[in-house]
């Protein structure tokens, strides 16, 4: 049986840590927020069977694997999200966004929509389920739905498709009886077809380096990501974000969320259904 | 369904920009490529490097376009520390507007670096240079920022530097504050302005307080 060790995690310790983890992943951790990091950080430490807040911290410094680093970041990450979350944004897009973005494509040419942060993927499928129902060129065009995260176990969730009542909560009836299939434990399982139309990958946004692959999207969404970030990562993620953008794309961001505190990089379109930011043309 | 999955997520098209060679001096020599695209990432990646500040800082004071002008100041603000104060602080002489605003958001998100200048700024001939100081104080994170506008209501002569630094107190004051800001108005007898600023910013601290 193991002993309890009495582990604690001091002032010092706290701000050491808080500052890694903000450098690798632009998440700020408030002073109100000590319980919770404390809390994992214990769990960490004791998982990987170190003694001390040192020893686990040089580990994971060093480790070249950055497997215990991914293993932070998933539990200390917040995920919270569900299905047709802020719909208004996607009432916009089939109603507004999508028409004005076909004005400059070729009929050839893939529309590129990214789901940045996806969590466990029900922003995404919404888009999928969206895009499907109600947007009446949907037919006429290629559209490549990316979705990424930072966070592993969310996006093998995410691939898997399986969700609780809870994530489905405000999904119309119909639409959830045509696209997922109920199971005997009370979940709801995504169909096929669903999941084979959205790509799922890692991304950090705070990493310049990764970031700069990703590119040429129409639309990108960026929803209650930037709420946990400070002024200098919100100010990076602007930036990556606008390098991923085609010129004339969009970016929707949370509702508590705004882009013209951040940077003046971009525009803000006004639409009856929802204020967008736009990246000059 | 058209939804359609493709296998490389990243997108097609050639970005040669994106490809170029990554080390300090070829990124200093993109730094004043033509191409303000090419600027723009040269800018970004020398965000890795902490003896590029004063390099960026010059093109700063050149650069036109607002994407690589945020990219600049998004990498200097990445680097930190003095130099990068040092090299900014002129910039709020700048003739550009648009600069200079950008300078003072760069500026606010630099409390540590820039909280050593900051008497000397607030001590410049230059009384609207001094309300750009203001303007930086009332809006940074720095537990003296209060007191330091205090300081401006108490001495300094300019009406204007004073009307800032009431607006900053507005914000970021703490009942300490009041008391000079209940004696300012006595020393411009002249302007009834400023008897409705001080009351304003009053009624605001007591505000916060409740
Ligand atoms: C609250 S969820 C938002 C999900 C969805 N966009 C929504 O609005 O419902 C925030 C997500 O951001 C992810 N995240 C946090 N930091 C990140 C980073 N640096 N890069 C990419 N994703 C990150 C977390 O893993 C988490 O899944």
């Amino acid at each position: 049986m193991n002993a309890p060790v009495p582990l604690a995690i001091t002032e010092e310790e706290f701000q050491k840590f808080r500052d890694f983890f903000y450098r690798k992943t632009g998440i700020h951790f408030e002073e109100n927020k000590r319980y919770f990091v404390d809390k994992r950080l214990i769990d960490r430490i004791l998982a990987t069977n170190n003694t001390s807040f040192r020893n686990y911290f040089v580990m994971l410094r060093f480790e070249t694997s950055g497997k215990e680093l991914q293993q932070l970041i998933n539990i200390m990450t917040v995920n919270e999200t569900y299905f047709f979350r802020e719909e208004y944004q996607f009432t916009c897009l089939v109603n507004s966004v999508l028409n004005e973005i076909v004005t400059r494509k070729r009929p050839s040419e893939p529309i590129r929509i990214w789901s940045l942060p996806s969590s466990s993927g029900e922003e995404p499928y919404s888009l999928a389920i969206y895009l499907l129902e109600y947007w009446p060129r949907v037919d006429d065009y290629a559209i490549e739905l990316i979705a990424s995260d930072i966070d592993t176990t969310m996006l093998e969730k995410a691939r898997q498709g399986r969700y609780d009542q809870r994530s489905v909560a405000h999904l119309p009836p119909p639409l959830l009886r045509k696209y997922f299939t109920a199971l005997y434990d009370g979940s709801y399982q995504i169909n096929d077809d669903l999941r084979q139309s959205v790509d799922f990958t890692q991304v950090n946004l705070s990493d310049l380096a990764q970031m700069r692959a990703y590119r040429d999207f129409d639309v990108v969404f960026c929803r209650n990501l930037l709420i946990y970030f400070d002024d200098t990562s919100r100010r990076i993620a602007a930036e990556t974000l606008f390098n991923a953008l085609n010129p004339g794309g969009f970016i929707c961001l949370g509702h508590s969320e705004s882009m013209s505190r951040i940077t003046p990089l971009f525009k803000v379109r006004k639409f009856p259904e929802a204020i967008i930011y736009q990246k000059p043309r | 369904m058209t939804l359609i999955k493709k296998h490389d997520a990243t997108g097609d098209a050639p970005r040669e920009f994106r490809h170029q060679s990554r080390d300090r001096a070829g990124l200093l020599c993109q730094l004043e490529a033509d191409a303000p695209e090419q600027r723009r990432w040269a800018a970004l990646d020398l965000a890795a490097f902490s003896d590029a500040a004063d390099a960026l800082c010059d093109r700063l004071e050149q650069e036109t376009q607002t994407p690589v002008r945020e990219a600049i100041l998004t990498s200097l603000i990445q680097i930190g520390g003095n130099p990068v104060v040092c090299g900014l602080m002129p910039l709020l002489r700048s003739e550009d507007a648009a600069l200079r605003n950008q300078v003072i958001e760069a500026l606010q998100q630099l409390p540590e670096a820039v909280s050593p200048y900051i008497e000397r700024m607030l001590a410049d001939d230059d009384a609207d240079y001094r309300i750009f100081a203001i303007n930086v104080l009332a809006n940074l994170r720095h537990p003296q920022a209060p007191a330091w506008l205090q300081d401006v209501i108490e001495r300094d002569d300019n009406i204007n530097a004073c009307a800032a630094a009431v607006d900053g107190l507005a914000e970021i004051g703490t009942p300490e504050a009041i008391p000079a800001l209940t004696a300012l108005p006595e020393r411009f007898a002249d302007d009834p302005f400023m008897q409705f600023c001080t009351q304003t910013a009053i009624r605001r601290i007591q505000g916060h307080g409740a």
